[in-house]
């Protein structure tokens, strides 16, 4: 079953959002939205693993970790993101991860 | 703009797999029965919405050209009804940033009326889709000028430090809002919150009112008389039971320092630097204070009449202290004055624009690893949203110490 991780990202939130509407108008069934959630997961892990070819390296201090319930969570501080063309510097970022079944 | 996309990969990212769900959902939809129609609507709707959230550069050009041009259209008669109402709304950065901002609950209104918050979306819709700021937006909107402080308080989200909660007497909670410059202000649900430049305390028997202040001018001298209430100042606030501060507009709650610790450990800081100001005589009250958080806080000259015992036992802390406090207190006094500049100052643009999105990267990991308080991460596979901006990555590598 492929990862829910994504649905809290502008793309995932965004499809959810337009599918409460939906539902709202009546317009869908919830399950059909449901339905459309997980298809949803299965496209994007799909892409990303499949589309994006691109490398980020990063650098920055550790403000906490966790892992529960096999999901990792860091919070980092003065983070600098550096990809090939440009960069990114943020004060506070969160990183999520579940534990990765197919490890390479 | 199509063949210039080589850059930024991920608006044709999200453009494939959008185009890659609706195609597969809409077997989904044509086996419930429901209509094609409904299909188009939620892809437009999502599309809306990711164009809103700026996120994402660029878009379908043909959508976005056809997009644009009727929002303008409707931005303009948007902002006709807009400035009619203005008097009641105050405008939030777009979707993404609201949906953020929306969990803290701040409800500000730029009149004493009753409050409104983010409003129309489809006002925000068509000022984001025109492409302004918020900052823009809300200028476009005439907002009165006593609501500037919240302008920026509410568009330069990503100043904001802290967010704390306090519950009063009656129930109500209060936002208490801290500002990157320092400021503080309360943001009271459903109360008369912004004032233009004086306070006003407007208190009521039997419960706390506590208006908003945006800038103290002239503090009240002493004598004040005993009033219910919490006043903000500038990096300060001040909760007095019985007793009323000289140099600061103080009013009191009813009974409620338990329930205020948090303001109280604020205050006493800033009482400490009070007192840097005000001389050695406030001293032992403060000390009292510090011992006892619960009681109430002291520092009025006047009053001082049940202290003066220990004035003598406690020179010497006093002394020691009050080198440190002056330290402090000359900085803090400045500071006080200041914000009132510094409130004209608008922080980088690039502030503003950053809203306050917690940056998030959610993404699967090859490996991680620890050696002491090192930790490596090798990464894959990750959507990120940083300053607002979304990225993708195939793999990521990273360092970071504890």
């Amino acid at each position: 079953m492929a990862y829910q991780l994504y649905r809290n990202t502008t793309l995932g939130n965004s499809l959810q959002e337009s599918l409460d509407e939906l539902i709202q108008t009546q317009q869908i069934t919830p399950q059909l939205a449901l339905q459309v959630l997980l298809q949803f997961d299965k496209a994007i892990n799909t892409a990303l693993a499949n589309r994006v070819r691109n490398r980020v390296n990063f650098k920055g201090s550790l403000n906490t970790y966790r892992f529960c319930d096999n999901v990792w969570t860091f919070v980092l501080n003065d983070v600098e993101f550096r990809e090939v063309t440009d960069l990114v510097k943020v004060d506070k970022v969160k990183i999520v991860l579940p534990h990765s079944s197919t490890t390479e | 703009m199509a063949s210039s996309a080589n850059s930024n990969p991920v608006p044709k990212l999200y453009r494939s797999v959008i185009e890659d769900v609706i195609n597969e959902v809409r077997e989904l939809f044509l086996d419930e029965g429901v209509d094609e129609q409904v299909l188009m609507e939620l892809k437009t709707l999502w599309e809306n919405k990711l164009m809103q959230s700026k996120a994402v550069e660029g878009f379908h050009t043909e959508e976005q050209a056809a997009l644009q041009a009727a929002a303008h259209q409707q931005a303009q008669q948007a902002q006709q009804a807009t400035q009619q109402a203005q008097a009641q709304q105050v405008l939030l950065p777009p979707q993404q940033q609201v949906t953020s901002w929306q969990s803290t609950r701040p409800t500000v209104t730029s009149a004493p009326q009753q409050q409104v918050i983010v409003q129309d979306p489809k006002i925000l819709q068509h000022m984001s889709a025109t492409g302004m700021s918020a900052a823009a937006t809300a200028a476009t909107l005439a907002l009165p000028t006593g609501v500037s402080p919240y302008h920026q308080l509410i568009t330069s989200q990503g100043n904001l430090s802290q967010n704390c909660y306090i519950k009063t007497a009656d129930g109500q909670i209060l936002q208490f809002v801290r500002a990157a410059n320092g400021a503080q202000y309360i943001i009271q649900p459903q109360q008369q919150m912004v004032l233009q430049q004086q306070v006003l305390p407007q208190m009521q028997p039997g419960g706390v009112q506590a208006p908003v202040i945006q800038q103290v001018l002239a503090p009240l001298q002493g004598g004040h008389p005993q009033q219910t209430g919490v006043i903000i100042q500038p990096q300060q606030i001040v909760l007095t039971g019985n007793k009323v501060q000289q140099n600061a507009q103080v009013m009191q709650m009813p009974g409620q320092p338990g329930q205020v610790q948090q303001i109280q450990q604020q205050v006493q800081q800033v009482q400490q630097a009070q007192q840097a100001q005000g001389g050695a005589a406030p001293g032992p009250p403060q000390q009292q204070a510090k011992q006892q958080p619960p009681m109430m806080l002291q520092v009025d000259g006047a009053g001082d009449t049940s202290s003066e015992d220990e004035d003598e036992e406690e020179e010497e802390y006093d002394e020691d202290e009050d080198e440190d406090k002056d330290k402090d207190g000359g900085e803090d006094g400045q500071v006080e004055e200041e914000p009132l500049n510094s409130e004209d100052d608008v922080s980088d643009e690039e502030d503003q624009e950053l809203f306050d999105t917690e940056n998030v990267v959610v993404c699967q990991y090859d490996k991680i690893h620890r050696s002491k308080n090192k930790w490596k991460f090798h990464l894959k596979d990750g959507i990120m949203n940083l300053n607002g901006r979304d990225y993708v990555f195939s793999k990521a590598i990273g360092d970071a110490e504890w």
